[in-house]
């Protein structure tokens, strides 16, 4: 018996209940992003890994850059191949879901940004109609202009957004604070309660909360027209594998 | 008098020229606002069309009045994202309305999808459509190749495919209440479907599904010709379960005309979620022409939903 297909909110709400991911001592599980790239790219992924954290385009500056016969988490990286692990966008969501913070995870697509200024979403796919990742559909389509936004401040880049409840407002401060001193980069913007944020409408009483989306610089890579594979919500695995980007 | 300026109504006005081939006037330009709901006096359509001719979004042709540039067209794709949400398919809606295709008499109008390609590589699009419709994996028998529309291109030729909201438009026709559920991508094994892969929902996007998972390449529509394994694009629909009857009887008179629908009717059937009043119809959707063509490498422009047609011009 076939079962139904699990949209994304339901596997958000699942990595919500298996992450253990604390921010203030570094420690726990993280859901990650896994893309493998070819072996003989590495070098220049590196660099434009380097270039988007510069430009403020990485959710964290952790990452992991694993050759080929590597294992992460029971998945060998093959022959003549070299995997990036990023650190997903979606911990937010879960760290929120953690601290009783009513939580609601709108949707993710792509950002317009005018002189390093997030403007706009120009595109949106609600996490609850799709069963595939919105961001990395919208990569493999090629919507993306993150190498623009990396040379001159605009361009199109990958985002996400969840609202909070306003009553929550103090708390969901705390954790951006802990997320912020744990190394992560990616608040793209914090909407006030009862207006729309960039471009997104919110529910009565809530707010909105704008993240970049963790695949970013896999995307720019993508765009010099070399092959990339993205595979986001790859699945959970301990903060202590990572290093920092300025460590390659 | 202070003037608040409208980006919904910006934004309406580019709309409006995108659905016309033709330059069109401030005096006509403020007619059509209204009837889409914007009462604007001609002197504030003047004020927005300078604003928008500065924007770089529209231009003058000399005294017929104003067209679409390139800047306006993706303009049109980008600003209000939380109203297109959705926008897809009550774009859609417009044309199933209006596909009134009757199936006892084979007549009446269809809604269609024009694709745009290069005059060289028409020849190679054929023999893809070809195969995809020989394999039964579309929603239509035929396509029609023209090439006196003004919105084709210098040097490119267009074809007319069928589209799937014509289903939609004819089952409201019967009185059938039909919700367009979701498009999605269908695994295929022995020439068998086997079950949705990835699902997209209408109501919560702002970019068409089918044409994202061909661009984004999640299709495999040449294997499925080749080796009868492969994944595929198909369309979910849902009706209230007491429609399910008509709507089998209908899809049986259509398939005398060349339609080729639905895969299955049922609940929770190949992975889509039941809903306990309503029964799913599955369809292979018109989209696998174009997706083969894409596979094929040909340089391929579809607009979807591009006008209702008389369904003669494929017999």
């Amino acid at each position: 018996m076939q079962r139904p297909l699990k949209f994304l909110n339901h596997k958000i709400e699942e990595n919500a209940l298996d992450m253990t991911y604390n921010p203030v001592e570094n420690t726990g599980s993280v859901i990650y992003n896994l893309s493998l790239i070819k072996s003989e790219d590495t070098e220049s992924a590196i660099k434009i890994f380097k270039d988007a954290y510069a430009t403020g385009l990485c959710v964290s500056d952790r990452v992991i850059f694993a050759p080929s016969g590597t294992k992460i988490e029971g998945f060998t990286i093959p022959e003549g191949y070299c995997g990036i692990c990023t650190l997903c966008s979606l911990i937010l969501d879960s760290l929120l879901y953690q601290k009783g913070i009513n939580v609601n995870p709108i949707g993710g697509g792509l950002v317009e940004v005018e002189k390093l200024i997030p403007r706009r979403f120009t595109a949106i796919i609600q996490y609850e109609y799709t069963t595939v990742d919105p961001i990395t559909v919208m990569i493999s389509q090629g919507s993306t202009s993150i190498g623009d936004v990396i040379e001159s401040g605009s361009g199109t880049i990958t985002g996400n957004i969840r609202e909070c409840h306003m009553e929550s407002e103090s708390a969901v401060f705390e954790v951006l604070d802990d997320l912020i001193a744990a190394g992560f980069t990616g608040v793209l913007d914090v909407g006030a309660p009862n207006t729309e944020l960039l471009g997104v409408p919110v529910n009565t009483n809530y707010q909105g909360i704008a993240m970049i989306g963790g695949t970013n610089p896999i995307a720019a890579f993508k765009e010099t027209g070399r092959w990339a594979e993205v595979q986001s919500m790859k699945g959970l695995m301990d903060i202590s594998n990572f290093s920092l980007i300025s460590d390659y | 008098m202070s003037f608040i300026r409208s980006e919904r109504k910006c934004v309406e006005i580019l709309r409006i020229l995108k659905e016309h081939q033709e330059p069109i006037g401030a005096k006509r330009l403020s007619e059509l606002m209204s009837e889409h709901g914007f009462t604007l006096t001609d002197r504030a359509v003047q004020y927005y069309l300078s604003y928008l001719d500065e924007m770089g979004f529209t231009k003058k042709i000399g005294n017929h009045g104003r067209v679409l540039t390139s800047a306006g067209i993706a303009e049109t794709e980008r600003a209000l994202v939380d109203e297109r949400i959705g926008y897809v398919i009550s774009k859609l809606e417009r044309l199933a309305f209006k596909s009134n295709f009757n199936p006892e008499t084979g007549k009446g109008n269809v809604a269609y999808n024009l694709s745009c390609l290069p005059e060289s590589q028409v020849d190679d699009a054929i023999r893809a459509f070809d195969e995809v419709i020989n394999e039964k994996i579309s929603f239509f028998s035929s396509y029609k190749i023209i090439d006196d529309d003004p919105r084709i291109p210098e040097g490119q030729t267009g074809i007319i495919t069928v589209c799937n909201i014509t289903m939609d438009g004819i089952l409201q026709n019967h009185g059938i209440p039909i919700k367009m559920t979701f498009g999605g991508t269908m695994a295929v094994a022995d020439r068998k479907p086997t079950g949705f892969v990835n699902l997209i929902g209408y109501r919560g996007t702002t970019v068409d599904p089918l044409i994202l998972f061909i661009n984004a390449g999640h299709t495999s529509i040449d294997k499925v010709i080749k080796t009868g394994n492969g994944v595929v694009l198909a369309i979910v629909r849902e009706v209230p379960d007491a429609a399910v009857p008509t709507v089998n009887n209908i899809a049986d008179a259509m398939k005398e005309y060349g339609f080729m629908f639905p895969i299955a009717t049922g609940s929770g059937i190949y992975n889509v979620r039941a809903d306990p009043y309503r029964t799913s119809i599955i369809a292979y959707s018109g989209m696998n022409l174009i997706g083969h063509a894409v596979e094929k490498g040909l340089d391929i422009r579809t607009e979807l939903g591009a006008g209702n047609i008389p369904f003669s011009i494929f017999e």
